[in-house]
């Protein structure tokens, strides 16, 4: 950043705005989640923060039974998986839209498994609505998307800005999930590979299917944005309770549209820290 | 050594910030760059503070969950009750009124510190809470206190949680940090019917409603004193820094088991001081070397 401290006047004006401060003069207050970093490049990028919004589910996860030795997809644990956290960021969704809020940054999407009860998991989704200070983007449209729901991104803060600067706007968050049950191996294929280095290819074909279900789901919902890309797309894959063989693959990442057809931003200053990491 | 009735500061405390008055070797807990960046936004650093409580919380209140079944809904469940809500015989109020207190007074005991060796505000102050034996707990804060090189002083001490860098970079952006601020909630539900059927193993993929409601309700009622105290304060907005939820379980009666959740929220208020509707700074995009 840069700003020149003496030209402001830091140290007088800002005792002068304490000085003034009076208890409960302020009628519209806002909330934020956003770390100071995140807070001052958001503003900069011509956003304020309307408030934190959160949205929760707690939810009882299924059962069911892969069999033993065959890949394939546990769908109901799939579906509970991508349920519980669609209610938590439709009642996010909700709260910022009460708001009248034209988006909500740095969304964090976490599961905690509850010690009062086995299969019971909160999901939970925090973020921060925003209202941009135009109330049309570059081109002309609004700045909620297509289903005229705020739009939602995972991206940081400093994300967010270059995102704008680089002239393209969030749509929405989107994601998928795919539950799979690994097959264990047979005794004597078990057998045959005792010793040896090789390829399983068993393992490989469901790993890539298993990977292949959730990012397709994933793309599927920025289909449905009208989305150009996907940006900021992490793939992850969760063990959670379910023992080594079944694992969660989740694909997560903020769907965007151009703001204008060029997208250049400023060459960026080389610097060289002086600090030691 | 007189006793001391708790008033004003302990004769510890008095004595060092006496010393610390007459001048003399300064400490802080700051780093390097921190330093720097708060003396470039006109601020000296001028000594290390700290307040500090130890009190028993002995009355939680009536850890019942109001349920009588009178009030019960007409499908059967019953309302989440907040530590806030006005009920004699149910609810947290009685504890959420003590974690208020506490964590309130050693911040309180923290500023008196920083007036006294004429500082305008403390930062990076941490607060904490230690269990101690027998439902002791003491509550403290630790921050650095600094001037400001400014004709004016505030009417009173301001305080944040956020690292002096982080504040240098407010500064320079036109916001000023005002107070440290919290809200607490402790929330109780009974297990009705609906609960213990949608937590069965057979129930199936199935939002558990009731706990959802509990962990909201907590959340909510947070939030609605974190704003509460941000609105006290007279400031215009807060930055959160951390949020927190703990649940567990009680059994008030034989067989029977109800769930509580706690949830916290800390941030620090802000107020803007620089009047033009533009941002007074401009990113610049740079690409470190390392």
């Amino acid at each position: 950043m840069t700003a020149d401290p003496t030209e402001q006047r830091i140290p007088d004006d800002a005792m002068r705005r304490l000085a003034e401060m009076r208890p409960g003069q302020s009628t519209s207050l806002f909330t934020s989640d956003l770390s100071v970093n995140e807070f001052l490049l958001v503003r900069e990028a011509g956003f304020r923060p309307l408030g934190l919004v959160l949205g929760s589910s707690i939810y009882h996860v299924g059962f069911q039974m892969g069999r033993w030795n065959k890949n394939q997809e546990l769908t109901v644990l799939s579906q509970a998986m991508y349920h519980a956290r669609e209610l938590a960021m439709t009642r996010m969704e909700a709260e910022a839209d009460q708001l009248g809020a034209d988006g909500i940054v740095g969304v964090r999407l976490d599961i905690e498994f509850k010690e009062f009860g086995s299969d019971l998991a909160e999901f939970i989704a925090v973020g921060t609505a925003v209202k941009a200070d135009e109330p049309t983007t570059p081109d002309g449209h609004s700045w909620r998307n297509n289903k005229n729901q705020p739009f939602t991104s995972d991206l940081s803060g400093q994300d967010f800005w270059t995102l704008i600067q680089a002239g393209y706007a969030p749509l929405g968050m989107t994601m998928g999930s795919c539950v799979y049950h690994i097959a264990h191996q047979r005794f004597w294929q078990a057998m045959g590979n005792i010793g040896q280095n090789v390829e399983l290819p068993q393992f490989t074909e469901a790993l890539y299917d298993a990977r292949e279900l959730a990012m397709s789901r994933m793309q599927t919902e920025a289909e449905q944005l009208h989305a150009e890309g996907i940006v900021g797309v992490q793939l992850l894959s969760h063990g959670h309770r379910w023992g080594g063989h079944t694992t969660e693959f989740f694909a997560i990442g903020t769907a965007v549209r151009p703001l204008r057809p060029d997208h250049r931003i400023p060459t960026p200053q080389l610097v060289l820290p002086l600090t030691d990491r | 050594m007189a006793d001391w009735d708790g008033r004003g500061l302990p004769p510890v405390a008095a004595e060092r910030v006496r010393r610390a008055a007459a001048g003399g070797a300064w400490t802080s807990l700051l780093t390097a760059p921190a330093a720097f960046g708060l003396t470039d936004a006109g601020f000296d650093p001028v000594g290390e503070v700290m307040g500090s409580i130890v009190q028993r919380i002995g009355w939680a209140g009536y850890r019942g969950c109001g349920y009588t079944g009178w009030g019960a809904f007409s499908d059967g469940s019953v309302p989440t009750i907040t530590s806030s809500d006005r009920q004699r015989f149910a609810g947290f109020g009685p504890y959420v009124a003590a974690l208020d207190h506490g964590y309130a007074t050693a911040m309180d005991r923290m500023a008196q510190e920083a007036s006294a060796i004429g500082a305008d505000g403390v930062v990076g102050v941490t607060v904490s809470q230690d269990h101690m034996e027998g439902g002791t707990r003491e509550f403290t804060a630790l921050g650095t206190a600094v001037r400001a090189r400014s004709r004016t002083r505030p009417a009173r001490v301001f305080g944040t949680a956020l690292a002096a860098t982080d504040v240098a970079k407010l500064l320079r952006a036109g916001w000023m940090p005002t107070d440290l601020v919290f809200g607490i909630s402790v929330a109780i539900r009974h297990d009705d019917w609906a609960t213990r059927q949608q937590t069965s193993w057979g129930a199936g993929n199935v939002e558990v409603t009731g706990y959802t409601e509990l962990v909201t309700h907590a959340r909510a009622d947070a939030r609605q004193r974190f704003a509460a105290h941000v609105r006290a304060t007279g400031a215009e907005g807060a930055i959160v820094s951390s949020m927190g939820l703990r649940t567990w379980e009680i059994e008030p009666g034989e067989n029977h088991r109800d769930h509580v959740a706690e949830a916290t929220v800390f941030g620090t208020s802000l107020v803007r001081f620089h009047a033009g509707p533009a941002v007074p700074t401009r990113s610049l995009t740079y690409l470190p070397l390392r």
